[in-house]
């Protein structure tokens, strides 16, 4: 303990009094979860299917430090470049030439009255909405406030070429940045001479890696493994996607893990006490203990949220709080071990006044849980544990309720992928997965980042040419809290020219479509707004551009708008 | 009663002005002093000085927030509470809130100049607007409140070792952030 810590926690009586006042209240509900992206990638894995098992293949880290990618900067949170469009089987008769616009036109500020804002929430009742229109007012004594967005409208249109004697029919692949829970926002729609395209999604795994809880600044220590280390730079997806490996899995088969027998130990309806902090009971809990061989076991959890692991001794323990009255999962919640390889032995159940796995702890009577123990293999239980969280998952953007944005499916091969890359069946698990608990590898897949690509099957006339078009909405790139100051309101975009894509390009041009809404921070596409220059050749020998801007100022109104 | 009414109150030199604030902000001061001192009577003893430090500040402060003015004077009693216990060698509850904030002070020369509280409270601020809000709540709860784990992961409907670990999550990004700030604690 030092005096600066004692000065940190001192220090923090000086908040503002909306922060403390705001802590003071019930917890918020809960939104969308944001993501902090860290400094250096370490290496990443890729999961490779071959014959039905499952290979891991080192796709190595660029190391990249901040400017370390042609004056560009780092930033905390990299939304990834805009890819080009790939075809899945090199074709020498196709040619294309690439025009790609960044239209900032959502950087327009578009009055939103809270009326509006309010009218829009439909899921809410009338005595809701009346409420959420009162706080809107308090916050908004103006009626409303200007709305704008970082993100910008990419059209990124290929000019394609059959310069052979007959026709072909190609399947193209567009490739983009994006997790599971972002894919509605993201996801690019395909257009062939302005026709909508039918496509198909294939999802990457995970693009980044993981670093140490101290994120590399504490040089001699062990790194460890505990936080998610996003991909930071254009180079870490040339690492990701050098060799095609990560591109050849996402298209392949799924991992198939109905051979693998597992035993399952499934906990419902525990009961006990009620939580009585007078009574020195603040968190009535069960606890499972067991016997198993480290070497020869694996055991995943499932609601399990504490736990103690005794490699030597060959002892485990897990444990979980007994829900009370009006807590989420009271009456309803189901518990899993699933146990991998040898099954435990000798195990003991018992209620406990605390969690954690302290042997002081006061055993707690009255406490119970029903058990069951089967076999079955490693597909039917993960599908019994996963189908019903999937189901009860709800769905919702900003705006409100709305559709699971890929289905279980799909979402399942992610996350055997992943469990088979990182998790406690990886050849060598993250530390951030080390307990076993399922919860954390269900959430992660959800929300990681990956490279994820759209497909359609073209043709192209003998000697002909068709224009296939790629339209979506792309994140800026930017700085969490401003780590270095020129950075502040600062937002990246960029593109890579040539990576993963088999296709020849005979000419690339970008256009800027700013709207009047910026000023160019740094750049390397060569766009001059005082010079009225916003169509850019780009150099095919240029792997990666780069376009960093900042808000103009007065582009957003002082007061509301006239009338 | 509302915040303006006892403020008006100790304006106004009446007394009622601590009945009602004991009425209105007594049990979060008093949870909030025993979060800190690990002990009901010294959390009382604090709580009534509280009510006679805001006696003797209102007039001339009108605060804006009644209840972050009060948590704050009672936070800070009960750290000079808990302090001066802690040099008769009689242990207390802040220790583990210190302790686990050991976590984030910043890798800095220790040569340096030290901030201000209040610089290093706007470091923290910034921070805490770029987190996601049950995660701006959580930290608050048991670093400002000092809530205990296992209540705020009830509240959160979470698991106390879930909780555990996102906090330690929070105080490694704090960390990160008070060094890319400069901050010297």
């Amino acid at each position: 303990m030092s005096e600066k810590s004692e000065r940190l926690l001192e220090a923090l009586s000086e908040l503002n009094d909306s922060t403390i006042d705001a802590a003071a209240e019930e917890p918020p509900a809960k939104g969308k979860v944001r993501w902090k992206r860290w400094a250096a990638l370490a290496a990443c894995l890729a999961v490779v299917v071959t014959g039905g098992g499952l290979l891991l293949t080192q796709l190595g880290g660029s190391g990249s430090g901040s400017g370390g990618h042609d004056g560009a900067s780092t930033f905390m949170s990299y939304a990834g470049p805009v890819f080009p469009l790939t075809l899945a089987e090199e074709n020498d008769g196709i040619t294309a030439a690439r025009e790609i616009t960044l239209d900032f036109s959502p950087w327009v500020p578009e009055w939103l009255s809270n009326e509006e804002m309010v009218s829009g929430r439909t899921w809410l009742t009338e005595e809701e909405q009346r409420d959420v229109l009162e706080q809107y007012d308090e916050w908004y004594p103006e009626g409303g406030r200007w709305q704008t967005s970082s993100d910008i409208l990419v059209t990124d249109s290929y000019t394609l070429t059959n310069s052979s004697g007959k026709d072909q029919t190609v399947t193209v692949l567009y490739p983009f940045a994006s997790s599971l829970s972002g894919l509605a926002q993201r996801t690019p729609a395909l257009t062939l001479d302005g026709a909508g395209l039918e496509t198909d999604l294939y999802i990457g795994a995970y693009s980044g890696g993981f670093e140490g809880a101290w994120g590399g600044s504490l040089s001699g220590e062990n790194e460890g493994s505990v936080n998610l280390d996003y991909a930071e730079s254009w180079e870490d997806y040339k690492a990701l996607l050098a060799g095609g490996t990560y591109l050849q899995n996402a298209l392949g088969e799924g991992p198939d893990v109905s051979g693998i027998p597992v035993t399952v130990y499934r906990f419902t309806d525990p009961y006990g006490p009620e939580a009585d902090d007078d009574a020195g009971v603040p968190n009535p809990t069960l606890r499972v203990g067991f016997d198993l061989d480290y070497d020869e076991t694996t055991v995943l959890g499932w609601g399990f949220h504490m736990g103690s692991y005794d490699r030597e001794n060959g002892t485990m323990i897990q444990g979980f709080s007994i829900p009370q009255p009006g807590e989420r999962g009271y009456g309803e919640e189901v518990y899993y071990l699933v146990v991998v390889g040898e099954d435990v032995q000798n195990m003991t159940i018992g209620g406990y006044v605390t969690g954690g796995a302290d042997p002081d702890t006061e055993p707690l009577e009255g406490c119970g849980v029903t058990v069951e123990r089967y076999e079955s293999d490693l597909d039917t239980a993960l599908r019994e544990i996963l189908e019903p969280y999937w189901a009860e998952r709800i769905w919702e953007d900003e705006y409100g309720p709305t559709e699971a944005p890929v289905d279980f499916e799909t979402y399942y091969r992610a996350f055997l992928e992943y469990l088979y890359a990182y998790g406690m069946l990886a050849p060598e698990a993250m530390e951030r997965y080390g307990s076993g608990w399922l919860e954390g590898i269900a959430g992660d897949v959800w929300s990681v980042d990956r490279v994820c690509w759209v497909s359609a099957q073209v043709t192209i006339p003998a000697g002909g040419s068709v224009t296939l078009t790629a339209s979506m909405a792309k994140e800026g790139s930017y700085d969490f809290y401003c780590a270095h100051t020129e950075n502040q309101g600062v937002y990246g975009y960029d593109l890579v020219t040539t990576l993963g894509s088999t296709l020849a390009c005979t000419a690339q041009t970008a256009v800027l479509a700013d709207r009047g809404q910026i000023e160019i921070v740094r750049q390397n596409f060569g766009f001059d707004l005082e010079a009225g220059i916003k169509t850019v050749t780009l150099d095919p020998e240029t792997e990666y551009y780069y376009l960093e801007v900042r808000r103009a100022e007065g582009t957003i109104p002082d007061g509301p708008p006239q009338g | 009663m509302e915040d303006a009414a006892i403020v008006q109150l100790y304006w106004d030199r009446d007394q009622e002005a601590i009945t009602a604030s004991d009425r209105k902000y007594g049990a979060l001061c008093r949870t909030l002093s025993r979060n800190i001192l690990s002990s009901r009577e010294d959390a009382e003893e604090c709580v009534n000085d509280t009510w006679h430090r805001a006696w003797d500040t209102m007039p001339p402060q009108r605060p804006a927030s009644l209840g972050a003015y009060l948590c704050r004077i009672v936070r800070n009693l009960s750290l000079d509470r808990w302090r001066a216990r802690r040099a008769e060698k009689r242990g207390a509850g802040a220790e583990a809130l210190v302790l686990e904030l050991e976590d984030c002070v910043p890798a800095a020369p220790s040569a340096e100049a030290a901030w201000e509280a209040r610089e290093t409270a706007a470091a923290v601020e910034r921070w805490l607007d770029g987190l996601a809000p049950e995660d701006r709540w959580l930290f608050l709860r048991r670093y400002w409140y000092g809530e205990r784990v296992d209540a705020l992961a009830r509240q959160l409907s979470a698991t106390p070792n879930g909780t555990a670990q996102r906090l330690r999550r929070l105080r490694a990004s704090l960390r990160r952030a008070l060094e890319q700030e400069g901050v010297r604690l």
